[in-house]
């Protein structure tokens, strides 16, 4: 029962059942709305019957040549709307997108070392573990740069994973 | 980075670089060494100046800041090289905004563009200042010259969007006419040149929307701009809207048909469909389909206007799509096709068929779906519509179905859940006898502890199996303490949470359970401790602060609270300070659509009552805390233009368009709203029940918001109303003819506040007046005044300031020297107070006690008391030397001395039997403390009352044994001793930190 749709402002006044969520970020307003501003195209919001929301997925599209990719900033589901695959098909709508009309050559997506059940989810959504950032989150904890590859790379490159690992400032964009 | 440097207005980049590295790095001082030296070499250039500007501006300078850009802009006239390139101006720009004139911005970049004329850059510069200025017309003027420039679509777009806004944000005038205009400059731009960017059509169908002008908009998407919408369902959907908007329901009903069959699990899609189908406008007729931020749940529909056989035909077209669904769509979670067996067998039933088969409908939907933690809020419209009797008969399935597929073990807990909460939901708890409903309890705690080791091996961030079975127990306790009045029973529920808790740190649900229960039992410390393991910040500031900030405003902890409103306060004026430019990336990405609603979301946050509220509470705050002394008071009311500016903030205007964005869906049962608690009045069954239907929440929220329109007007009024009282009190002497017009003026205007606050408690002026002369001599009682008690205080407060220089008769009671209304004042609030000290028991016994009734005592009517006095007694010689303030004025007359030092007196003993109370309870043992909360819980082996839930953790938690995974060591560190030492300790916090000092220093004067 999901409505896709497309966020806008009045979900930040909805989505507080889901942001409660320890491990769902808040961010400040500059950051949701610059997202809204700039690819309102990679922030839908899925909700339920009574208006409910479901869960959100947050994203942009951005890189030059072949490192031209569309990249997932947050995909989160509320607790009680989970184990029903909401999360991947709100992942596959961002990759269509970054697919068909952006013509991008992979998704990529950065996830917590240390989260487990997230890193396997992906997986099995046909991420790859593409590279590890050493002190990624705050300094402390490592991410891993996890990428899948899209049509237009035929050859899959964009995915093959690097041998050693980079550290934040190496990265080439936030 | 590079668009600051380069050669900006003539200077070298080597010289600006270190500029604006150091200011970057946050090195001001260093920024402001290099600007100061380059200002050497380069005296008359704008740009130094306005570096200059915003270095002073980020210091904290902001005269210096204001008055180089001024001279900055002075300097623009002079050196026209200067207007060319952005540099100079978009600093003055960045300096202006942050000092709050954007005027000045917005005429130096109307100057330029003056000057320098078809200069796009300055024009986007000049756009934007509009922007900031929410100046639609001018945005739209400005767009359609850059516009003609060379006819960019992305600048027409620009000017229909400021069109769009002055219909969306003006006063509705002329809006036919604009849109008009928006429409016809979209025509002649599209027969020249067609549309380029989907969003553009977007934005040309909304304008044909805008005015009705639906088969148009048909026109115009079926046409070969449609496909600019690459994704059909897109494409479809806005198609099924506009045919629906034109009330051509069956070809709207055919295209979500196809919307579905692509989509089938959208539920909104469905709803659009089955309303379509039926001929049902209620999703259309309002306009757009959802502009409320909280809608409720409840799907309105109009059937009576199908005849009999239509509607059985059209219900059956429905049966039979919604099969074909069924049949096409074997994914497991699909919803939506199932939803839709519930929503027309509901449909049967509104429109009166006999033979609906809702309860069938329902049993399908929970073997498929009952498992699963949403499915309790899916149903819900569809629970509304059950007669008693088919609750009793559907739980009675629930169960039966629930126990023939309890195959696994999570699936069957998990169905129990459901069932739990839809009894939950049903209110049947409220209709047990005490004993039934302690056994349910008992069950479910049972129920929770079996199933514990089912997440054993989850991680510790992965939500628990049977989470919710400890917020339905708290739940029950709390509604057995409503009934018995058993303090154990609170406790209990307080302990189960912790209990949780101690499990696993992230459950949020607890922490907002017991923000209510530590607040209700006078333990602040922590209600806010856990309000603050919550992590709000940034938007759910807005929407969750009503789970703390209500308390807080009525407790002693006002280092909190001020931290609480200043953090909201920053955050919300910090929006508002970056809206405008994100506005501006939303055209400049020409992301249309996202403008408009960015600008009506910004007027959604600058009408939230909360935000009012913020910013009147927050300076309320700082004239409590600096009450005792009525210089610092006085600075206070400086800041805030003598309270003027207060006052200005809850204009009529501001009042009705009041938006309330706050969630209160997360609140407690015991508390819907922050007005209510019903745990303060007694056991009753029909308060609660059918708390969750519709009609009584939208009765709820009409109240609650009517009520905070009420409170606003009052809360607006006192700054203004402390102010002329002190001014009354100052200018009150024997020999003041000479203030007399001085003195009329603000007598006048402090008796015509008196007549709106009174209006505000709900009596004309005259009538209050009446009122509190009934209570002073004891012929009127204090219910008469409900919960508006302190309000009324106040009142009798400014009564008496108002009377010392009114020459208006005396009050009843006094004898023709104006003592009398001091008299009144020190009656009332002692005799309330004295009452409530009377009945008063220790807050550890006593949940709920009404500790903050003293708080407010003291630190309101109480307080402002003391600063009339204080004006009163405060003389400032001719020469304007002070004399000592301890020293009473010489020229009042005796009789005034007289009331004045009684008032002193009556405040002091006030005051004194507030502290006798405090200290008694602060300094009795900590054991006997202990004894009193625990004592109740540690009955082993009882089988009622309270402790029962206790037992059974504790039981488990001491079965758990020498486990080591994660969920026996977490039980094994848990106690209820030392939640008991928790609460003890959090409420003596509370009482030491209610000082009751605003009067200390009369009473010194006095002794």
């Amino acid at each position: 029962m999901t409505t896709i749709r497309r966020f806008c402002c009045n979900d930040l006044l909805r989505f507080t059942p889901v942001n409660f969520d320890h491990l769902t970020e808040t961010f400040n307003m500059s950051f949701y709305m610059t997202y809204m501003a700039r690819w309102p195209d990679y922030f839908h919001v899925a909700e339920g019957p009574g208006n409910r929301i479901m869960g959100y997925i947050m994203g942009k599209v951005e890189g030059q040549g072949e490192s031209w990719h569309g990249h997932v900033t947050a995909v989160t589901v509320a607790p009680e709307y989970r184990r029903q695959k909401l999360a991947k098909k709100l992942m596959n709508l961002l990759e269509d997108i970054s697919d068909k009309i952006d013509k991008a050559y992979f998704v990529d997506l950065f996830v917590r070392a240390s989260n487990i059940p997230a890193i396997k989810m992906y997986e099995k959504l046909g991420y790859v573990i593409y590279r590890r950032v050493l002190r990624y989150y705050s300094g402390e904890e490592d991410g891993l740069d996890m990428r899948k590859a899209l049509s237009r790379d035929v050859e899959k490159k964009s995915i093959i994973p690097l041998k050693r690992p980079v550290t934040p400032d190496e990265l080439e964009y936030d | 980075m590079a668009s600051r440097f380069g050669m900006a207005a003539g200077i070298p980049e080597r010289r600006i670089r270190p500029i604006w590295e150091a200011v970057d790095s946050r090195q001001f001082k260093n920024a402001l060494k290099l600007t100061t030296a380059l200002l050497t070499k380069y005296p008359n250039s704008p740009y130094v100046m306005s570096l200059k500007a915003l270095i002073m501006e980020r210091m904290g300078k902001p005269e210096e800041a204001l008055s180089l850009c001024l001279n900055a802009k002075e300097g623009l006239s002079s050196d026209n090289a200067v207007l060319s390139d952005d540099h100079t101006l978009s600093t003055i720009q960045t300096v202006c905004q942050r000092l709050g004139r954007l005027d000045i911005a917005t005429s130096c970049y109307e100057y330029a563009c003056g000057k320098v004329s078809n200069n796009l850059e300055l024009m986007m510069g000049l756009f934007n200042c509009y922007v900031r200025e929410r100046s639609f017309v001018k945005q739209q003027q400005t767009a359609i010259k850059m516009y003609k420039l060379g006819g960019e679509e992305r600048f027409l777009l620009w000017a229909v969007c400021s069109i769009q806004l002055q219909v969306f944000c003006g006063t509705g005038i002329g809006g036919e006419k604009l849109l008009l205009l928006a429409e016809g400059l979209l025509k002649k731009h599209i027969a020249s040149h067609s549309l380029h960017e989907p969003e553009a059509l977007l934005v040309y169908i909304s304008v044909m929307e805008q005015q009705a002008k639906y088969n148009n908009a048909l026109q115009i998407l079926s046409g070969e701009l449609g496909s600019l919408l690459v994704i059909e369902v897109d494409r479809l959907r806005i198609q099924g809207r506009l045919l629906a908007r034109a009330c051509d329901y069956p070809a709207a009903a055919e295209i979500f048909k196809k919307v579905l069959e692509s989509c089938p699990d959208d539920w909104e899609c469905f709803l659009d469909y089955i309303g379509c189908l039926l001929e049902d406008d209620s999703r259309w007729c309002g306009g757009t389909v959802d502009k409320q931020i909280h809608p409720l749940k409840f799907v309105d529909c109009k059937l009576s206007h199908l005849s009999e056989e239509v509607f059985d035909l059209r219900i059956s077209e429905a049966l039979c799509f919604v099969q074909k669904l069924h049949s096409e769509t074997d994914a497991e979670f699909i919803r939506c096709p199932y939803l839709a067996n519930l929503e027309i067998e509901r449909r049967k039933r509104l429109y009166g068929k006999g033979e609906d088969k809702l309860m069938e409908a329902f049993l399908n939907y929970f073997s498929r779906f009952g498992h699963l933690g949403c499915f309790t809020s899916d149903v819900e419209m569809f629970l509304q519509v059950l007669t008693n009797n088919e609750e009793l008969e559907l739980i009675g399935k629930l169960i039966r179905i629930n126990a023939s597929q309890s195959n696994v073990p999570v699936k069957a807990l998990e169905g129990l859940i459901t069932i739990s909460k839809i009894q939950e939901w049903f209110g049947n708890m409220f209709k047990l006898p005490l004993d039934g409903l302690e056994e349910t309890n008992v069950r479910r705690a049972e129920l929770y502890c079996q199933n514990l080791s089912l997440s054993k091996d989850l991680d510790p961030q992965e939500t628990m199996h049977g989470e919710e079975l400890l917020c339905m127990a708290c739940n029950v306790l709390v509604q057995l303490f409503w009934r018995t009045r058993q303090l154990g029973y609170l406790l209990e529920a307080i302990m189960v949470l912790e209990f949780g808790l101690s499990i696993r740190r992230f459950i949020w649900q607890y922490k907002i359970l017991l923000v209510h229960l530590y607040s209700h039992f006078s333990a602040f410390p922590l209600a806010y401790e856990w309000y603050k393991a919550l992590d709000i910040k940034n938007i759910l500031l807005e929407t969750v602060s009503h789970h703390i900030v209500p308390q807080m405003l009525l407790s002693p902890l006002w280092v909190d609270l001020s931290d609480l409103l200043k953090g909201y306060l920053s955050f919300m004026d910090e929006h508002f300070a970056e809206s405008a430019d994100l506005t501006f990336l939303a055209y400049r990405h020409r992301n249309y659509s996202k403008v408009i609603e960015f600008v009506q979301f910004k007027d959604q946050l600058q009408h939230s009552h909360q935000y009012l509220m913020a910013r009147l509470e927050s300076p309320i705050l700082q004239l409590k805390q600096k009450a005792n002394n009525i210089e610092e008071v006085e600075c206070v009311l400086d800041s805030l233009n003598s309270g003027i500016q207060l006052l200005e903030l809850s204009s009529e205007e501001s009042c009705k368009s009041l938006t309330f964005n706050d969630d209160m869906q997360s609140r407690p049962w015991w508390t819907p709203t922050p007005d209510i608690n019903y745990l303060l009045g007694p056991f009753d069954e029909n308060a609660v029940c059918g708390l969750r239907e519709n009609s009584s929440q939208q009765e709820q929220t009409k109240k609650r918001e009517a009520n905070a329109r009420k409170v606003i007007e009052r809360r607006s009024l006192l700054p203004r109303l402390i102010h002329l009282s002190i001014q009354c009190a100052s200018l009150l002497k024997d020999n003041a003819e000479a203030n007399d017009t001085l003195s009329d003026g603000k007598n006048l205007e402090l008796k015509a506040l008196l007549e709106r606050y009174a209006r505000s408690i709900g009596f004309p002026f005259s009538d209050a007046v009446d009122v509190i002369v009934g209570i002073s001599s004891g012929q009127v009682s204090f219910e008469i005044l409900g919960s508006d008690v302190i309000d009324w205080m106040n009142f009798a407060v400014f009564l008496n300031a108002w009377k010392l220089g009114s020459h208006e008769p005396s009050l009843p009671d006094g004898d023709g020297c104006k003592p009398g209304s001091w008299h009144i004042v020190d009656r009332v609030i002692e005799k309330y107070t004295q009452e409530q000290l009377r009945n008063m028991q220790p807050v550890i016994s006593s949940p709920g006690i009404d500790l903050t009734v003293l708080v407010q005592i003291v630190s309101e009517p109480l307080a402002w008391h003391s600063l009339v006095i204080q004006s009163c007694v405060r003389t400032s010689p001719p020469s304007g030397k002070k004399k000592k303030k301890s020293e009473p004025a010489d020229q009042l007359s005796a009789p005034l001395i007289q009331a004045i030092s009684s008032s002193i007196q009556s405040s002091c003993g006030t005051i004194g039997g507030i502290i006798k109370l405090l200290e008694e309870q602060i300094n009795h043992p900590e054991d006997d403390k202990l004894d009193t909360l625990l004592s109740p819980l540690q009955r082993a082996g009882c089988t009622q009352g309270p402790g029962q839930i206790i037992q059974i953790l504790e039981a488990t938690s001491s079965s758990a044994g020498l486990g080591s995974d994660r969920i026996s060591e977490a039980m094994r560190s848990w106690s209820a001793v030392d939640v008991a030492r928790k609460i003890i300790a959090a409420q003596k916090t509370t009482l030491s930190e209610f000082h009751p000092t605003p009067v200390k220093r009369l009473c010194k004067t006095h002794n």
